[in-house]
């Protein structure tokens, strides 16, 4: 077992690890927050995407051993009070929710797009979250919420 | 036509928590003193089991219990035919069936503990080609299935457990007097449901009753699983569903619930499961079916048909579960929503050794719709017809009669059409590498038992209790609407209680597109007595005559008298009981005379059936084959829309997913019938970059015999015309059809090789 | 019991991989690798994400420098690698998802020596080298002599891969890679093509073409560019160029695709990869990635 420290929604947490647990398996179990989902464990859904030093990371391929001494960001570290983001918002006012499953990954992909990228096309933001699968919504909402809150924020 | 009310944007009452990612789905709970679950699979699709050793597993350190057949009670369950053990006994059918289950400290500890227990096989043939067995001589997958308990209606024979027919006049005179003769023959694979949230399910026995928390569509029926094959009082048992992560059908049935109850019996601690990505592939019932479909259409020059013939064979795979009925369905849809004069459809539903199939999302109806449509346009070009032309031709409309002689009134099949023609710019100049397509369908609603409960609480606020399920549709989310318009008030004045068999009433579970259809219906029933109480309570009051009050904006108030009013807390505040209950009366499909049909399992008559026309804008990259959706047109008669925002959701989820089953979606069998794709890897959902901007129109009409306010059902029939309006489109390009679905871009370049003679 | 080290230095990483350990950058190839059953996680890891000085992307007069942790996302944003080495932000736009791109890196890409791999063939049409550091010193190796088969390299034991070089190309050059995607994110490649070319006069100069996932390592065809060079790069070199290509592929059948598929979508693509570089070379600017540019071409 291996001793490290993941600072997690900007708390530190000092842990011991399997060298080969993955960061989602870390955030899930021992930190406790749950908000990362795992749909398939190999990269291919997005629903564990955190950010690790603002870098989008799936989180099931990502070795928690390199997560030490990094700053990340989960779900439950987007807002940190009662108010919701922007994204949050527009995400159920757009009817970019369903099922919900993929939400935590979708928005984490979503805030690290328009922290590189503010004002993207549709076409940018359907490729920046295409690592991201949604079964529920066709994408129609998600893509419409990111566009708003994009444009509101250029006003 | 009449115009529904304006309703601001509704925001889901589970929204905040799905945003937040503090809400629960059932991976997320952890019980004190939990062990975690491993099943061991066949190690062969078809095999008799010889000898079961689990005793190396057993010894092995951390490991509380080993179960099989042997452990539990000797017990046949399943939907249509009882036709299926908790555990393989005799034989393994498919590569899924589950031998034995571990209950161990770790999940690591388990799976190599389920490594470890011996399974001594004879290796039997594998019968993975559906279509060749199902001969009365062969091979059987179920030797005893005669002994077995089934719905009468099936019409067993040899590997076949089903067989429909549609008849209607004499097809074979009228086929060999037609005009023209149009024949086709259609291939689909599997496909998958795919939720992104792979199944979890624990448990926990207090005493001699047991709570399960499962990813389940349908807790209900969870509930009656876990009953019968452990063999216990439905009182006794709890299931309860947190959130859940998406089904299309594939969390429909009991599954692996009683598997999980019994570990956490036999090791008196709480028990866990959560499926990989890959068993959610391999060990669900729940994949939708491969079939055959051969489809022969007689037709007059001027777009009439006279006569269908058709013959299907459906791919049931190892247990029947739910799927009974689906020779049936699929025979409605080898006919459509048109009129026709006489038919003659024989469709086989067959057990192979194949993962079974069952509920997808409108199982069934995408891949036969797609042979169907694609089918209706080599009609039209037989005829040198426009294929819209020949749908506006031949559509069902209002008096029209449909295959079994059911009437139909109030019925919006050509206006869909006309509205997807309108959305997709249908004759419009297009570059030659891009073409539209345009696809109808059908899908029936289903009139089902259920029940709510309304309460008000001390503060005025109001508390729906529900035996419904949330899938994610909103369908549940969209309830208080319906009790806030019976009774004035707001709907986020209602909290709901949901997804708990010991609080609300039974229900079907998030099955057939049909929790606002009927539980819609109960929950306003529940609300009109708790309406009823509170007029009886202001009547008294207000010193007022019963018939004069209103209640709007959350008071009850004299009509004319602008001062009088109490409000509605003030009247829950009294602590008096204020509760109400509702089911309501199920609408019943119509009565048809199918007399000459066999195999009838209740699809003959469709029940305020939802009409829709989508319209595809492809561009075929006709080098590699590689087809992309530019633009599509989705228009629905599903009677009046009542949480709009919820239903557009479900057509731009359903398209999507039509899109992946069109042309990237299947589940690829070997010749052993093992799955060779499962994995999201190469089992290709379509992505946000794949998915098309799609133009939704609801054709609202006031339905009569249907579900509240003329509402249909909703959430199945997104996907069913959507493979063939994209199989129509790359047909125009390409100058003939692509046969086999998913049409691949391998498939479609195959097809345009033969055409260019290359 | 598996071990884990985070190198702080160079020396740190090599006496890590002398003691067999195996490198982790961002995971993306090793990690994903193992969850979708290809190999176990080796028991023993040595983490390299953290080690200084081989991020940065270098310009000299003979050409660039790729530090090995350099991620695809930087890679395609990189006006020089975008201008100049075109081929290569043609493959690293189209690797994984925006996260694969963001943390998977162009060293593990090639250390991985998967058959797959988009960065592979842009590579070497452009001549990259390795340069790998080991007990015994820095040597350079060409990457055609670096791939030795699926997942294999030549590098030996304690060896770390920390840049790759790539020449400058001469005036008149234009490079490109272009994949065969039945969706267009989250693919791997089925059949892919990079090439690069030298155009003076209306002539090609010299020429270059690589062909992925067409054999056990992606590899050149000199038959193909043998056919270009000295040509006009008109379409029917290009289509015999293409042909050699197909012609030199060993490709296999599986779930993704038949042998047949694959080998008639060599001549496609390869077709596609030449013509897009072919045009970039005489100043064309077509879109990168040009695995969009070219659908349906």
């Amino acid at each position: 077992m291996y001793p490290i420290t993941l600072e997690v929604n900007g708390i530190l947490y000092p842990l011991e690890v399997d060298a080969h647990a993955s960061l989602l398996h870390t955030v899930r179990d021992k930190v406790g927050l749950t908000g990362s989902k795992e749909g398939c464990d190999d990269s291919e859904c997005g629903a564990c995407m955190m950010l690790i030093d603002g870098r989008p990371v799936n989180s099931c391929s990502y070795l928690a051993v390199q997560a030490d001494g990094s700053a990340i960001t989960t779900i439950e570290g987007l807002t940190s009070d009662d108010e919701l983001t922007p994204l949050q918002t527009a995400f159920l006012t757009e009817g970019g929710v369903q099922c919900g499953f993929c939400t935590p990954g979708m928005l984490i992909s979503a805030t690290s797009l328009l922290a590189s990228n503010p004002d993207p096309t549709p076409d940018e933001v359907r490729i920046a979250l295409s690592g991201n699968l949604c079964r529920c919504t066709g994408y129609d909402g998600i893509v419409k919420a990111v566009i708003g809150v994009a444009s509101r924020a250029k006003d | 036509m009449t115009i529904a009310p304006e309703r601001k944007p509704f925001i889901r009452p589970d929204g905040k928590e799905k945003v937040t990612g503090l809400g629960r789905y059932t991976a997320d709970l952890n019980l004190t003193g939990q062990l975690h679950a491993k099943f061991r699979y066949a190690d062969h699709p078809h095999a008799r089991i010889v000898r079961i050793d689990t005793s190396a597993a057993r010894a092995l350190q951390g490991v509380f219990s080993v179960l099989t057949h042997a452990d539990v009670p000797d017990v046949l369950y399943g939907g249509m035919v009882q036709d299926r053990r908790l555990f393989a006994k005799e034989k393994v059918r498919w590569e899924g069936d589950v031998v034995a289950a571990v209950a161990a400290l770790t999940p690591e500890i388990a799976a190599k503990a389920a490594e470890m227990i011996a399974v001594e096989y004879e290796v039997l043939n594998p019968l993975p080609d559906f279509s060749a067995n199902m001969g009365v001589d062969g091979p059987l997958v179920h030797e005893a299935w005669s002994d077995y308990e089934a719905d009468d209606a099936l019409n067993r024979a040899g590997n076949t457990l089903g067989h429909s027919s549609i008849v209607k006049g004499d097809a074979g005179t009228a086929m060999d007097t037609a005009e023209v003769v149009v024949k086709s023959r259609y291939l689909s694979d599997a496909s998958q449901g795919a939720p992104i949230e792979p199944r979890a399910i624990l448990a926990q026995w207090q005493g001699d009753k047991v709570t399960v928390w499962s990813s389940t569509q349908v807790p209900f029926a969870a509930r009656s699983g876990v009953a019968h094959t452990l063999q216990l009082p439905e009182s006794h048992v709890r299931v309860i569903v947190p959130l859940l992560g998406g089904g299309f059908g594939s969390k429909c049935d009991f599954h692996f619930e009683a598997h999980i109850a019994a570990l956490a019996r036999a090791t008196r601690r709480p028990v866990k499961l959560v499926f990989s990505r890959q068993e959610e592939f391999l060990a669900p019932d729940h994949r939708r079916e491969g079939m055959v479909i051969e489809l022969e259409t007689g037709v007059t020059r001027d777009g009439r048909l006279v006569s269908r013939r058709g013959r299907l064979v459906l791919d049931k795979g190892a247990y029947c579960g739910e799927g009974g009925f689906f020779a049936q369905m699929a025979a409605m849809h080898a006919c459509g929503p048109y009129k026709i004069d006489n038919i003659d459809i024989n469709s086989y539903l067959n057990y192979s050794t194949n993962q079974p199939s069952s509920s997808v999302r409108a199982p069934t109806a995408p891949q036969t719709c797609w042979a169907l449509e694609q089918h209706m346009d080599e009609v039209a070009a037989a005829i040198d017809m426009d294929p819209a032309e020949l749908r506006r031709r031949t559509l069902i409309a209002d008096g029209d009669q449909g295959p079994t002689g059911q009437v139909f009134e109030a019925i919006g099949a050509k206006r869909t059409l006309e509205a997807a023609l309108e959305m997709i710019g249908y004759g419009q100049d297009l570059p030659e590498d891009e073409a539209i397509g345009i696809a109808c369908g059908w899908w029936p609603s289903f009139g089902s038992n259920s029940g709510a409960y309304v309460k008000l609480n001390g503060d005025g606020t109001g508390t729906i209790i529900t035996g419904a399920m949330e899938s994610g549709t909103g369908a549940v989310m969209g309830l208080p609407i319906l009790a806030a318009e019976v009774l004035g008030m707001k709907p986020e004045d209602f909290s709901i209680l949901y997804q708990d068999t010991d609080a609300g009433p039974w229900d079907m579970g998030s099955s057939g597109s049909q929790t606002t259809f009927n539980n819609g219906r109960a929950v306003i029933e529940a609300a009109k007595e708790v309406r009823e109480k509170l007029l009886d309570m202001a009547a008294a009051e207000l010193e007022a005559n019963r018939d004069d009050l209103e209640m709007v904006d959350g008071e009850v108030r004299v009509k004319g008298s602008p001062g009088k009013t109490v409000t509605i807390v003030k009247l829950a505040e009294s602590g008096e009981a204020i509760l109400g209950k509702g089911s309501g009366d199920v609408p019943e499909a119509p009565e048809v005379d199918a007399s000459a049909c066999v195999g009838r399992l209740g699809v003959e008559s469709f029940l305020a059936p939802q009409l829709i026309t989508h319209a595809a804008r492809i561009k075929l990259d006709r080098a590699t084959g590689v087809v992309r959706v530019l633009q599509f047109a989705a228009a629905h008669d599903s009677g009046m829309i009542i949480n709009r925002m919820g239903a557009d959701g479900q057509v731009y989820g359903g398209v999507l997913m039509g899109i992946g089953q069109a042309l990237s979606e299947a589940t690829w069998f070997d010749d052993d019938g093992r799955q060779r794709n499962p994995g999201l890897l190469d089992y290709k959902l379509q992505t946000m970059s794949d998915a098309p901007q799609i133009d939704i129109r609801w054709i609202e009409i006031d339905t009569p015999n249907a579900g509240p306010k003329g509402s249909k059902g909703v959430g199945e029939p997104p996907s069913v015309p959507t493979p063939g309006a994209i199989g129509n489109a790359i047909a125009k390009l390409l100058g003939r059809h692509v046969d086999q679905l998913p049409m691949t871009p391998e498939r479609v370049w195959a097809v345009a090789r033969q055409v260019d003679g290359a | 019991m598996a071990t884990y080290t985070t190198a702080r230095t160079l020396e740190d990483a090599i006496v890590a991989l002398a003691a067999g350990a195996r490198v982790v950058a961002g995971g993306t190839d090793l990690v994903v690798g193992s969850r979708q059953g290809k190999n176990p996680l080796p028991d023993s890891l040595v983490g390299i994400h953290r080690l200084p000085g081989l991020n940065a992307i270098k310009q000299n007069d003979e050409g660039i420098e790729i530090g090995a942790l350099v991620s695809h996302s930087t890679l395609v944003a990189d006006e020089v690698i975008r201008s100049h080495y075109t081929g290569l932000a043609d493959a690293s736009a189209i690797v994984g998802s925006h996260a694969t791109r963001a943390n998977g890196t162009i060293g593990g890409n090639v250390m991985n020596a998967s058959p797959a791999m988009d960065t592979g063939a842009p590579l070497l049409c452009l001549g990259a080298t390795a340069k790998l550091i080991g007990p015994g010193g820095s040597r350079s190796v060409d990457l055609s002599d670096l791939w030795t088969g699926p997942g294999n390299t030549s590098a030996e034991t304690g060896e770390i891969l920390v840049s790759i070089h790539i020449p400058r190309p001469e005036n008149g050059t234009g490079s490109s890679y272009v994949r065969l995607q039945y969706r267009r994110q989250m693919e791997i490649a089925v059949v892919g093509a990079g090439a690069a070319v030298t155009v003076l006069d209306g002539v090609v100069e010299s020429a270059a073409v690589a062909i992925t996932a067409l054999a056990p390592t992606i590899h050149r065809v000199p038959e193909a560019e043998a056919i270009l060079e000295g040509s006009d790069g008109g379409s029917s070199a290009v289509a015999r160029a293409a042909s050699a290509a197909a012609a030199a592929a060993r490709p296999i059948g599986d779930v993704r695709a038949s042998v047949d598929y694959r080998r008639a979508m060599a001549e496609v693509i390869t077709r596609r990869a030449i013509e897009t570089a072919l045009a970039r070379a005489t100043g064309q600017m077509l879109a990168i990635p040009a695995s969009e540019s070219t659908y349906g071409s």
